[in-house]
């Protein structure tokens, strides 16, 4: 480099920076005299299997908690959703529990049209049923 | 001046980790690394007793953080990265201290030490030179005085200030121009 060659012909390397004769010498004394006590490395106590695996411990409780958490939320807020913790099958049974609908959707066997035809077919006229039912009572 | 490591750093780290050859191994460190370190520090404080005061501050610290030195880096480097924040921190304390009795934002101070300094005893040329390098950001002239005066390779100095060799060749060739410039205007 042109410009550091110039600056090395006019100014050189020395500094005119100088030490006391002897100086290095008296500042290794000064230096070993004045050290503190020795540091040791620290010891890292040794950890026992319960130290070491707690922490994934705490992890998994806590994941479990938060799925359990999410489970019965989803349960009691919406129970007849369709998903996968709720397929049709869990419908239909949880449909069939249910009295009311059960007693909604059942068809009598018997409707009062059937019944007339049956008596009609099994009497020669109304008389004679009337006698044989009021008999009964 | 190459800093090469005149002793086996391996062998010297081992002792040096042990309690019962430490103090030995250390001042076998002292011997190969005093004078350089003082240099570096030196260059950049300019004054002696305050480069006094410094090195013995580096070693000391250095001596009390054994058991922090890893070994990654050689020891050399390890001893110049102290060395290198221990003289910018010097030099900021200094620079805030000034500046409760001065409007100066800068680091002529350091001249005004080399000046006083009864271990100076360089011409005007010497003086005119230093007060260029002294007008330089503390990161380039930490490049420009490891290169100019120490010879130090780009390599080393990358490591001991964590910048990359590019970055450095061309902080250095800034520099050069910046105290050209200074000195001819």
């Amino acid at each position: 480099m042109k410009q550091e060659d110039s600056l090395l012909e006019k100014y050189g390397k020395d500094s005119g920076m100088k030490v006391p004769e002897g100086y290095f010498a008296e500042l290794q004394a000064n230096i070993m005299e004045s050290l503190p006590p020795y540091v040791s490395q620290p010891v890292v106590p040794e950890l026992s299997r319960w130290q070491r695996v707690k922490p994934y411990i705490y992890l998994a409780a806590m994941f479990c908690g938060i799925w359990l958490l999410m489970k019965v939320f989803h349960t009691v807020s919406d129970p007849l959703t369709l998903n996968l913790d709720n397929p049709p099958e869990a419908i239909v049974q949880l449909l069939e529990q249910e009295p009311d609908f059960y007693e909604y959707m059942a068809i009598p066997d018997d409707s009062d049209y059937d019944m007339e035809d049956e008596i009609l077919a099994s009497y020669d006229n109304f008389e004679d049923f009337e006698k044989d039912f009021n008999s009964q009572e | 001046m190459a800093y090469k490591a005149p002793i086996d750093e391996k062998e010297l780290v081992k002792q040096l980790k042990n309690e019962s050859t430490a103090a030995k191994a250390f001042e076998t460190l002292l011997q190969a690394y005093t004078e350089p370190v003082y240099w570096q520090i030196r260059r950049m404080v300019l004054n002696h007793d305050d480069a006094n005061d410094i090195a013995q501050n580096v070693f000391i610290k250095a001596w009390t953080n054994l058991h922090n030195f890893r070994g990654d880096a050689k020891l050399s480097t390890w001893l110049f990265k102290i060395a290198v924040n221990e003289s910018i921190n010097f030099i900021n304390k200094e620079k805030n201290r000034q500046q409760h009795f001065s409007e100066k934002d800068d680091d002529s101070f350091l001249i005004k030490n080399l000046e006083a300094d009864s271990h100076f005893d360089g011409d005007a040329l010497q003086l005119e030179l230093q007060t260029a390098i002294a007008k330089l950001p503390e990161k380039q002239r930490l490049v420009f005085n490891m290169r100019y005066y120490d010879e130090m390779k780009y390599e080393d100095m990358s490591e001991i200030l964590g910048t990359s060799v590019g970055a450095l060749k061309a902080s250095y060739h800034h520099a050069v121009k910046k105290i050209t410039d200074y000195l001819t205007t």
